[in-house]
């Protein structure tokens, strides 16, 4: 018997996947590569949970499901006193980011002790790293603005306190993102990516995508100077493409993620329809219409109802934008405005204006009345993106956006998740 | 010493020839009370090896073993007071009459690995099923779901309908959270795989993408897979106090099963057919719809919105054509009102000679399910044999060969509205969904989904191949008068292949213009032993006096692996993995050695004291420390008092009070040490992303210590006798899956981090109001309760499941039960109900006229206890619910419940009283006949008829499944998550008619 038992010895060792505590020691580039391509696949995780919630709130979209009547009641108020602290469209986009946050936190420690790479392909994966760090904190900023953020660090049982003040939490994320360019500068990237980076995946590249990013956030910041460098070291081009940008990668080949946002036009039982207002506050003869076609049937659910659906995203394969160049040119638009240099802006606003069959912009040329203009192309052409919500927040004008049953509410931000107050 | 010698050579030549001189005594045994013939009775010469076992006609023939015409037998059968008689051969058949025992007391009940005691020294309550009562009443689809109502201390729940089974049984609480909390099954010594695999359905339904990361994919238990005519007898053993010498695998209790052995004497063939029918045992009903109703679907008549305006008049006008053509439907009796039958064949056979007996068995249960396209179907053969190689040493091995197929459909809870529930729960009656001419189904205009396409196209099997078998080696190593010593050495296997094969054909709704055909194969390849050696001392100086000592070593070894494969865009028609457009592999092992070694004393003096004590040492790869041994002691003692104290009171036939004391671990799961890195591939390139649950490398098993303390008596020659335990299980360092603050990069860590105590009470009283030659009834009434409360948090609060705060969630929080229910009502989370049951009671009769009939029923009564009742938020969210249009609040009351933000609402008692089985059976007497010993013909139903207010398909549900393995890829379930309702496959009910004939 004792023979018997001592005849196999020794720990079982983890037989599906790589450890954590094993992959930052003495890492390989091509463990280093796969860490980086994590992040970005990473990324993509409740991607859809996030623009959903967003779109709701922001009365963009209307999601009808037959297997989940949240989106219906909770998200848009519907009856609740309150937005559920401890419910998927708040908890899984925020864990997914911190995820993600994590995952750039070990890429940063494995890069960090790497023998295998030089300095300036060290900077490669470090800038890559904080500057997907600082797009994923702002993202669940987003969400719970004055409820705060947390910022972590490397050490996974660091619990900082929450950073309530969003000034102050877009000010750390503007600093993990400076830091991010600051490595890039002298960087060399090794690692591939998809080709939702298409143009972007060398330093330089990576670069200009950290620059958006932070243009974005100096805006919310109401720094409007900083937005504006920012956005000349980005990819800002007035009179480039207005796709140009960054994606999220989708696919529908083996291992890979389909595009979640996609639904099949007419498609019944799970909907994504266009809010009403939205057909119903376009300028006559805007071609972004197309963004959402008439339905052959109209979608209802719970007392609400649509024509017209969103079909931003055609096919399983579409990618899904992270920032693009047509926001770049309404930061630059608002930016402008608020600094009082009108002519600029309405360059700029002109620019978006004719792209959708629009006349030239008629308005008043008052800061006011193109930060109105701003706010509406920023509607139309950023749709189901996640940012009307986030832009009428920052101009105080959530009250604007139309309650569709009586009992309805207009969140301003959602709580901060329960397992983060029960600490 | 020449002497002695040569006396001994002298006796043995004479035993040469006597074995020619043997003679025969012959007879057959009957009931003294209605004269029947007793079979299996075991007829015995005492101090040899020679027995036999009476025939299905109570006869028996026993060859003497020595010259002598005349030797005392013993007759001994459960259920009958022991017999000594002094046959001879020369005076013709016997016959022996015995009276009935209506005490339990000789029962011999297995406690140790290797040992027994008989009931009257046992310490703790183990409740005992016999064959008799697991199938011989009304046969449940699966064995597991025959103990319904039968165990005090176990809160035995159905987690759906679906053939093939899915119970999760719970002894005596909640064992753990995150760790086993289901009992550990041991089949003849083996020990019985129960996983639950999941069959890869979520890539279909998405079902743990939002609101519950858990898998609910709905699957199959595998101890389904045994047959319950095969079983003998079960014994199980509650808690820590029973079980501990299982050590760290029975913190959950332990399930003893032994199945049949062979008897010799003449081959007794035994073939019994079961016919029946299986029907949904309640349906919701669906919502009558007005042609201002079905306008109302499109938008409410307030909308000034041109677009609502016409499509409300193209509903009422949809509808009013429906309804003068006659085709308003009911989906749901289309879907689940379909009338299964059953068809169980069983063949055994049974005999042998002195030296070897065999039990030979087959078996073919088939039923089909109450949804069109689904159904069970379970061959089995079994063979056991028994072999004495010599008077010191005997063999036994057990094999075991099963074949199962279970089509499930497509249940539960999904987020792409594709499940039969769900997809019903949006869909009026109003529209066709029936095929045209040429088999082309109409789109579901309010679903994702068109659940009668679904249904009769795709697939959703399990098959499963699985041996398993074992031997016992038992050999004398010493034997004097007043000490044996023996040995007993003991191996296993249980291997199963279990594959999975879910098909989407593309042209159904949700697949034509998505992902365009799903086909799912997963392979899973799991072989499990088990090795242990007992040491076993009997010092037995006299009849006051019993000392048996047991020093035992144990081993076990699990090794699974799974492969799974989506491929999508399917070529039309096709199925196989490599007719599709994009595969993707998964793959998950995993693999753990664990032994123990354990001592063990029983002492029991003048024959009523009984003291026992053990400890065993334990250790695992899943801890932590893989190195480190865990010591669980135990010890117990009873006491029956009557013979000492009460020998003259005539009516109190015996009265024990025990106490047993016992610890026990429960392993932490495979992989919990680890934090990994899992697959996260983009555009080809391939990716590592660190898993949001972080590992624990510290982990340690979970302890539990319990107490039970009991008494029992018997009174009026055992006619009423009483069982009554209280027990105190303790659940330290509980494994949990804690949730984190999501902030540090991970959502949950496995920590040991918290207490949790079960108290409760049982209570067993069976009686036998009435004894006449003509009529008997016995009657059993239990009656338990349970209370499980966290005692000791560690960390801060967290809910676990089901989906959120909105619509109610268990919550582990210090100081609360553990199986409370809370969530969002009148703005403020706070506590809303609690799944576990106030108490629960069972009622057991049989009734036995004329000598030949017999009618037997079960009820069980499930007092108290709250569901989520998310069945009825989809029907109320797809305005469907049959009852929505009802007034309340100045609105309809569907749409009230859906969006009051209460989820107080949809927390609901799921108390109920079940008539679990009820049947009828009649013995034909047979006259003369030489080749039919006996026929026994029967009625029976089971879960027939249930009294609930709860709205369900079923009180008894679990969207989450009890005991689903977790992989990389998906969370299994917890051991609360229990009673959430989300479109389960509905539950059933059967009728059956039975044929028995033994030859």
């Amino acid at each position: 018997m004792l023979v018997l038992l001592s005849c196999r010895k020794g720990e079982i060792p983890n037989l599906n996947n790589p450890t954590t505590s094993g992959i930052v020691i003495n890492t390989s580039k091509s463990s280093l590569n796969n860490l980086a391509t994590g992040a970005e696949s990473g990324m993509r995780r409740d991607v859809t949970a996030y623009l959903d919630a967003v779109g709701i709130i922001g009365r963009e979209i209307y999601r009808f499901s037959g297997s989940e009547p949240r989106y219906t009641t909770d998200l848009l108020g519907g009856g609740t006193k309150e937005l559920d602290n401890n419910s998927f469209y708040l908890t899984n986009p925020w864990a997914s980011r911190y995820l993600v946050v994590r995952q750039c936190f070990i890429l940063l420690q494995a890069a960090a002790a790497s023998k295998f790479i030089t300095d300036a392909e060290r900077k490669g994966y470090t800038g890559f790293a904080k500057t997907i760090i600082g797009y994923q904190l702002l993202l669940n900023l987003n969400m719970t603005n004055t409820n705060g953020i947390r910022i972590p660090n490397s050490d996974p049982t660091y619990i900082g306190a929450v950073i309530k003040d969003p000034v102050q939490a877009r000010d750390t994320i503007l600093k993990f993102l400076q830091e991010g360019a600051d490595d890039l500068s002298g960087a060399s990237v090794i690692f591939p990516l998809s080709e939702g980076f298409a143009g972007f995946s060398n330093a330089a590249g990576l670069r200009k995508f950290n620059r958006a990013i932070a243009a974005r956030v100096f805006l919310y910041n109401q720094k409007w100077a900083n937005a504006l460098t920012a956005l000349n070291e980005s990819f800002f081009d007035l009179n480039g493409s207005l796709t140009a940008g960054v994606y999220h990668y989708f696919s529908t080949g083996g291992g890979d993620m389909a595009n979640p946002l996609f639904m099949a036009p007419g498609s019944t039982g799970d909907m994504r329809l266009l809010h009403p207002g939205y057909a119903t506050d376009i300028i006559p003869g805007d071609t972004r219409i197309n963004k959402a076609p008439v339905r052959p049937v109209p979608g209802s659910q719970s007392g609400l109802s649509s024509n017209r659906e969103v079909w931003i995203w055609k096919s399983l394969n579409d990618p899904v934008n992270i920032i693009r160049n047509e926001e770049l040119i309404l930061i630059y638009a608002e930016a402008k405005a608020q600094l009082s240099s009108l002519p600029d802006a309405i360059v700029a606003v002109n620019r978006i204006r004719t792209a959708y069959n629009l006349p030239a912009y008629a308005g008043a040329v008052t800061t006011a009345g193109l930060i109105g203009e701003i706010l509406y192309q920023r509607r139309y052409s950023l749709l189901g993106e996640g940012h009307r919500w986030v832009d009428l927040r920052r101009y105080d004008r959530l009250g604007t956006l139309p309650k569709d049953r009586p009992d309805d509410d207009v969140w301003p931000q959602f709580p901060l998740p329960q397992n983060e107050v029960n600490i | 010493m020449l002497l002695p010698r040569l006396t001994f050579l002298v006796l043995l030549l004479l035993c040469g020839t006597m074995l020619y001189a043997q003679q025969t005594i012959t007879g057959k045994t009957q009931d003294s009370n209605t004269g029947r013939p007793i079979p299996g009775v075991t007829v015995r010469i005492p101090n040899s090896n020679r027995g036999t076992v009476t025939g299905a006609d109570g006869k028996f023939s026993i060859i003497l073993p020595n010259t002598a015409a005349s030797t005392t037998l013993i007759f001994s059968s459960t259920g009958y007071k022991t017999k000594t008689v002094t046959a001879n051969a020369n005076a013709g058949p016997l016959t022996v009459s015995l009276e009935e025992n209506l005490s339990v007391m000789d029962e011999v009940v297995v406690t140790g690995m290797a040992t027994s005691v008989k009931r009257r020294n046992l310490a703790n309550a183990v409740a005992t099923i016999s064959s008799k009562q697991l199938s011989g009443v009304a046969p449940a689809q699966t064995f597991d779901a025959a103990l319904s109502g039968k165990i005090p201390g176990a809160l035995i729940t159905a987690n759906s309908g679906a053939p093939g089974g899915g119970i999760s049984v719970k002894l005596r609480g909640i064992t753990s959270v995150f760790g086993n909390s289901q009992p550990l099954y041991v089949v003849d010594g083996i020990f019985f795989n129960n996983n639950s695999i999941p069959a890869g359905l979520n890539d279909v339904t998405a079902a743990a993408t939002a609101g519950n990361p858990n898998n609910q994919d709905n699957p199959s238990s595998r101890i389904a897979d045994l047959n319950p005519a095969d079983i003998e007898n079960i014994e199980i053993l509650k808690g820590a106090s029973a079980a501990a010498l299982y050590g760290a695998k029975a913190a959950a209790g332990v399930i003893i099963i032994t199945t049949k052995k062979g008897k010799n004497g003449k081959t007794s063939i035994s073939v019994n057919q079961e016919t029946g029918i299986v029907k949904a045992r309640h349906l919701l009903g669906v919502r009558s719809f007005t042609p201002e109703t079905a306008a109302d679907l499109a938008g409410p008549s307030s909308s000034a919105d041109p677009d609502v305006i016409k499509a409300r008049a193209w509903y009422k006008y949809k509808f009013e054509q429906a309804r003068a053509t006659g085709k308003i439907f009911d989906y749901e009796k289309e879907m689940y009102g379909e009338t299964g039958i059953i068809s169980n064949t069983s063949i055994a056979l049974s005999g042998g000679a002195e030296k070897t007996t065999f039990y030979l068995s087959g078996n073919r249960r088939k039923e089909d399910g109450i949804i069109k396209n689904t159904g069970y179907l379970n061959n089995s053969v079994r063979l056991n044999v028994d072999h004495k190689v010599n008077d010191r040493i005997s063999v036994s091995v057990t094999t075991n060969y099963i074949n199962s197929s279970a089509d499930r459909g497509l249940t539960n809870n999904d987020n792409n509205g594709v499940s039969y529930g769900v997809a019903l729960s949006s869909t009026p009656g109003w529209i066709d969904l029936y095929p045209n001419a040429v088999g082309v189904y109409p789109r579901d205009s309010f679903a994702a989904s068109n659940p009668l396409e679904t249904r009769d196209k795709m697939t959703n099997n399990e098959t499963t191949n699985r041996f398993v078998g074992g031997g016992n080696i038992n050999a004398i190593l010493a034997q004097s008068k007043t000490s044996t010593t023996k040995i007993v050495l003991r191996g296993g296997v249980d291997y199963f292949n279990f594959r999975t094969t879910a098909l989407f054909p593309r042209e159904i709704q949700f697949e034509e213009k998505g992902m365009e055909g799903h086909s799912i194969q997963s392979n899973s390849n799991n072989l499990n032993t088990n090795l242990a050696g007992f040491l076993i001392n009997i010092f037995n100086p006299g009849k006051n006096l019993t000392l048996t000592s047991t020093l035992g070593a144990t081993y076990e070894t699990g090794n699974f692996d799974n492969i799974s494969t989506t491929a999508t865009n399917i070529t039309s028609g096709q199925s196989n993995l490599d007719q599709s457009g994009s595969t993707t592999v998964r793959q998950f092992r995993q693999q753990f050695r664990d032994n123990g070694i354990f001592l063990q004393e029983d002492l029991t003096l003048l024959e009523d004291i009984t003291i026992s004590g053990g400890v065993r040492f334990d250790r695992s790869t899943n801890n932590g420390d893989y190195k480190k041994y865990y010591v669980y002691p135990k010890a117990s003692f009873s006491w029956n008092l009557a013979q000492r104290f009460l020998a003259n009171v005539s009516a109190i036939d015996f009265i024990k009070i025990r106490a047993a004391y016992g610890q026990s671990g429960n392993i932490p799961p495979y992989g919990s040490k680890f934090t990994s890195l899992i697959p996260s591939n983009i555009n080809t390139l391939p990716g590592l992303l660190n898993d949001n649950l972080r590992g624990n490398p510290d982990i340690l098993p979970e302890r539990q210590a319990e107490l039970e303390t009991g008494l029992d008596f018997g009174l009026f020659n055992n006619r009423i006798r009483l069982e009554a335990t209280y027990y105190n299980k303790k659940i330290n360092d509980l494994l949990l899956r804690r949730a984190l603050n999501a902030s540090s990069g991970y959502s949950s860590e496995w920590k040991n981090s918290g207490d949790l105590r079960n108290t409760g009470i049982e209570l067993g009283l069976t009686t036998v109001p009435l004894t006449m030659k003509n009529l008997r009834w016995t009657a059993t009434l239990n009656w338990w309760k349970n209370k499980a409360i966290v005692t000791k948090l560690t960390i801060p609060p967290f809910a676990i499941g089901a989906f959120g705060n909105s619509l109610g969630t268990y919550y582990l929080e210090e100081g609360q039960p553990a199986t409370q229910i809370k969530g969002i009502s009148g703005g403020a989370l706070q506590l809303l109900g609690n799944s576990e049951p106030k108490f629960q009671m069972s009622f057991f009769n049989e009734f036995t006229i004329c000598r030949n009939f017999s009618l037997q029923f079960l009820l069980h009564w499930k007092n108290g206890g709250q569901n989520i009742n998310l069945t009825q938020l989809l029907t109320d969210a797809g305005a469907t619910s049959f009852d929505y249009d009802e007034e309340y609040k100045g609105t309809k009351l569907g749409a009230y419940r859906v969006s009051a933000g209460d989820a107080a609402i949809y927390v609901q008692d799921a108390a109920y009283v079940r008539l679990r089985e009820v049947a009828l059976y009649y013995n034909v007497p047979l006259r003369n006949t030489n080749y039919i010993k006996g026929i026994r013909v029967g009625v029976s139903a089971n879960n027939f008829f249930t009294w609930t207010k709860y709205v369900g398909y079923d009180p008894e549900v679990s969207n989450f499944g009890s005991n689903t393995m977790t992989t990389t890829q998906s969370r299994g379930s917890n051991g609360i998550s229990s009673g959430v309702d989300v479109m389960p496959f509905p539950a059933s009910k059967r009728a059956s008619f039975h044929l028995g004939v033994n030859f």
